[in-house]
């Protein structure tokens, strides 16, 4: 094979090496550190950053929603973007015990442009002693560690229709005052009704406000407040958000999208609902919500174990350490207890942060949030937020040093 | 309570070889160290290995992150059997099983000057068979003539590779003279003289696009052995993703004493008198070692990471400068709620374009209004049925951008430009298959160059290497590898090392590291 003659193709790989030289003599000397992508990346999303609380509001008795924007000393410009439905993993420490929570953004993602602000709207869990201690303990001027904003159930034009129905319960409306708002400001070209279960009327959270705007753009947004143990002077629809509801007032199910956010029972109870509407998957987009408040109620957990402890055998690198574990606790709230912090966002089996080794022992796993990959179960991986001792354990963790937690005082 | 297992350390005081980075490199690199009782620690920032050779799930379906199909595995015995599979298997027993992949690709181009679709088969002359008959003026002695070539430089390749830098000039001369006479040369300089008409070419040519080149500038021995490889020996997925084959190799490492740790960012490699010492992570604790094998890039490493970076030569960073950063890639993930039948998906892997010319193709990933010309799209399902429940089908888009293309993209108009581009590729591919794709898309999510700066800390995003220009080929790196060590004890693995990228090249790197940290103990009697 000759290219351009014998004698020029023999010298050619020469004279690339040549040229290569050439390029390199020529070459600036600055080195080229600069990475515009990363800087784009710090806009959207963070492993960690500092916000500060600058204003405190109580929604209902049991329900504050705090402003948050970047801590002064923060080397961010500006708030990472989200899209709305999105949620920001608060890191907390509580004497000594650190844990990390998911709370969806109550504000809108315009917000973020505007004033520079995010909004999480807690409410107290009757068991959550986490929440308690936040609105008993986070004041205006206290420093919030957080990551994200992360999350999948928000608004897709790419795969959403342009209807949605929003099925939320409790404090699973945060997500939906977020679309709400980016609707008002004419940032989603969306229509929306939500139907939003509270137990009773003064539990309703943003009544008022989300009332305020739907009657502003009553084509665009539509909220239906439902209580299941209404007083007697309550004269919207009262019980269970129910499909006969949900007809009732989303109309047909073609043409829209559905998104679900609220407490585990609500699920549960939504489960069969949804069924008899006969819902394809595809738009049905469901938040998660966290571990289950008492796994024994789980069909598959063995009731055998619910009163046994354990050990678990913790391995980081070089480093062992034993704790006690409860088999009817996580096996990441056993760690968290024990003041051993692995990284966790979600809590529900799905992001796969808190990913480990199980080198040896039982585990159960709640396969109804088991979001691990196919190689993770191949090859003895699990995720400590879903999964329960059923022996001794010994795990492997990941290092989980970097991320700071802010101390609630 | 409070627990003091954070406080206390993780690694030994010192390793024979830290790896920094568990991509494809690093796992190889500390796969044959571990084999070759060495002590050796893989550090990774991230909670996975695999770098881009991993997967993520989404509701019922778990997607591969950027695997289109890998070279070189080559079917399990016999003669066509490829490296990757002697060193994963025979070498290193690791669990990892291969899944042949149908066909070489399918080809549809859709604008005026030369509309096809077509379908071609692995094998060299079931290739030229349908080349042939797709386009029937294709002067086949001549395209039987250039797959030889591919053959001898293929050949060459391996070696050259295997001779150490110690080439055997006179053995090249008698068996490989072609290699040698088009060595240096761009695939455009040589395929041209084979006067092939442009529609031969424009079904020729789909592979290369998997190195990131037009054909006027990519070197021509690595388009050869690359096309003969294919070809021959067809091409393979691991069963499970490929985070299941990293996993495999992180399993196997442990197996074999070494230690992988993971959410464990190394800051700085510690240097003195030009010699590597040791590395520190990013909460400050140090570990000594002699060797340190890294997978980031060059960029990375000389620009960031040695410490102090005053000991960095002026050479190095000119060095780096002087090359060029290979592309980004755009991906759009999809979980369909249709079977591959229901949606026209009858192969593997598409090519979809307006065009199959590879400057105007390249030409299209340095602008940001609409898409790139072509995309690249694999199902999945076509390939392992069972990867996702029945009824339903995995189908990724991908193209690519140049490094520096999305630099102008805001957060303001980040998800706005992200879904443009994606809704664009999906019709690109829905009006080419008549696929009726977007009325089935259950899970969906599109993955930027920011996105894999995100999760691999790849230098401005990039998926590949250093790009592979006929003066940074890999022959001509392999020459000069030994006038390019700034530092006594680092060697790098990867994409950005001598192989060049892809998910063989950057495995058989990792090894080839290894080797070469191994020769070299060796030769100071450690």
């Amino acid at each position: 094979m000759e290219v351009y003659g014998r004698s020029k193709d023999m010298a050619q790989a020469s004279k690339m090496q040549r040229e290569r030289k050439k390029r390199w003599k020529n070459a600036s000397p600055v080195p080229d550190v600069e990475d515009p992508i990363k800087e784009l990346s710090k806009g959207l999303h963070l492993k960690n950053f500092q916000l500060i609380i600058t204003d405190i509001k109580e929604v209902t008795k049991t329900t504050k929603t705090y402003r948050l924007k970047l801590a002064p000393d923060s080397e961010l410009k500006r708030l990472p973007l989200f899209r709305a439905g999105q949620y920001l993993s608060v890191k907390v420490n509580i004497d000594g015990v650190k844990v990390t929570r998911p709370y969806s953004i109550s504000s809108a993602p315009s917000d973020v442009l505007g004033d520079g602000f995010y909004e999480l709207t807690i409410k107290i869990k009757d068991d959550g002693f986490l929440s308690l201690e936040l609105f008993e303990k986070w004041k205006t001027g206290s420093i919030i560690s957080v990551s994200g904003p992360h999350g999948n159930m928000y608004f897709d034009d790419l795969r959403d229709l342009n209807e949605i129905v929003g099925i939320a319960g409790g404090s699973g409306i945060t997500p939906f005052r977020s679309i709400i708002h980016e609707i008002a400001t004419q940032k989603l070209d969306l229509k929306l009704t939500v139907l939003y279960g509270s137990r009773y009327e003064d539990d309703i959270i943003f009544a008022e406000e989300l009332s305020n705007l739907a009657g502003k753009l009553p084509d665009k947004i539509k909220v239906v407040n439902i209580c299941s143990e209404p007083s007697e002077n309550w004269s919207g629809p009262s019980g269970f958000i129910t499909a006969e509801l949900i007809k009732k007032y989303a109309g047909p199910i073609e043409g829209k999208t559905f998104f679900i956010c609220g407490p585990q029972a609500m699920y549960e109870f939504l489960e069969k609902e949804i069924q008899s509407l006969n819902i394809p998957n595809r738009r049905i987009r469901r938040e998660l919500y966290g571990q289950p408040d008492n796994i024994t109620m789980n069909p598959k957990y063995l009731v055998e174990f619910k009163d046994k402890t354990f050990n678990i055998t913790v391995r980081i690198g070089n480093k062992i350490e034993t704790i006690k574990a409860s088999a009817t606790e996580s096996v990441l709230v056993s760690l968290e207890r024990a003041g051993i912090v692995v990284d966790s966002q979600c809590r529900s089996g799905e992001c796969g942060f808190c990913r480990s080794l199980l080198i040896s022992g039982n585990i159960f796993i709640n396969d109804e949030i088991d979001g691990r990959r196919a190689g993770d179960k191949k090859f003895g991986f699990f995720h400590p937020c879903s999964s329960y001792p059923l022996s001794d354990l010994e795990i492997k963790i990941p290092s989980f040093k970097f991320v700071k937690f802010s101390p609630i005082k | 309570m409070s627990s003091t297992i954070h406080k206390s350390s993780s690694f030994d005081s010192s390793y024979d070889v830290v790896v920094i980075g568990a991509g494809l490199g690093g796992l190889g690199a500390a796969l044959n160290l571990a084999l070759s009782q060495k002590s050796v620690l893989l550090l990774e920032q991230h909670n996975l290995p695999g770098g881009f050779a991993s997967s993520f799930v989404r509701g019922r379906f778990e997607f591969e992150i950027s695997l289109h199909e890998m070279c070189a595995v080559g079917p399990p015995e016999g003669p066509l059997k490829g490296p990757i599979r002697y060193v994963l298997h025979d070498e290193s027993s690791v669990d990892v099983e291969f899944v042949p992949v149908p066909e070489a690709y399918h080809l549809i181009l859709t604008g005026e000057e030369h509309k096809i679709n077509v379908k071609l088969p692995f094998g060299v002359e079931n290739f030229i068979d349908t080349v042939c008959s797709a386009v029937p003026e294709t002067p086949r002695e001549s395209l039987v003539k250039y797959f030889d070539l591919c053959r001898e430089c293929s050949e060459a390749l391996t070696f050259v590779a295997r001779s150490k830098g110690k080439i055997d000039f006179k053995t090249l001369m008698v068996k490989y003279a072609s290699f040698l006479t088009t060595s240096g040369y761009s695939v455009a300089e040589v395929t041209n003289k084979f006067r092939f008409p442009r529609k031969t070419l424009d079904l020729l040519y789909p592979y290369s696009c998997y190195m990131g080149l037009p054909a006027s500038r990519l070197d021509f021995t690595i388009w050869a052995s690359l096309l003969h490889l294919y070809i021959t020996q067809g091409a393979y997925i691991p069963k499970g993703t490929s985070h299941q084959m990293c996993s495999a190799i992180d399993t196997r490492i442990r197996e074999l004493g070494g230690q992988t740790e993971y959410n464990t960012k190394v800051k700085k490699i510690l240097v003195e008198d030009r010699k590597v010492v040791g590395v520190e992570t990013d909460d400050g604790e140090k570990i000594k070692a002699k060797y340190v094998i890294t997978n980031c890039s060059p960029h990375l490493v000389y620009g960031k990471l040695i410490s102090p970076a005053s000991a960095v030569p002026v050479e190095a960073h000119k060095l780096n400068n002087s090359r060029r950063l290979g592309v980004s890639a755009f991906v759009v993930y999809m979980g369909l709620d249709a079977s591959p039948k229901d949606l026209n998906l009858e192969s593997y892997g598409y090519f979809i374009s307006p065009h199959m010319d590879t400057e105007k193709i390249n030409k299209s990933m340095l602008q940001y209004e609409n898409m790139p010309d072509l995309t690249a799209s694999i199902c999945l399902n076509n390939a392992i049925p069972d990867c996702s429940p029945p009824g339903t089908t995995i189908l990724s888009i991908t193209t690519a951008f140049g490094i520096d293309v999305w630099k102008n993209i805001t957060p303001e108009t980040y998800f706005a430009t992200k879904n443009k581009f994606a809704r664009q590729m999906i019709e690109q591919v829905s009006k080419a298959l008549d696929s009726p794709i977007s009325e089935h898309i259950e899970e969906i999510e599109v993955a930027t160059p920011q996105t894999f700066s995100r999760y691999t800390g790849s230098f401005k995003g990039g998926v590949y290497g250093y790009d592979l220009d006929p003066w940074d080929s890999l022959v001509i790196r392999s020459q000069v590898k030994n006038k390019e060590e700034f530092f006594k004890g680092l060697e790098f693995a990867g994409g950005f090392a001598a192989m060049g990228h892809g998910y063989n090249s950057s495995l058989l790197s990792g090894r080839q590291a290894a080797r070469s940290v191994l020769w070299k103990m060796k030769k100071e009697g450690g």
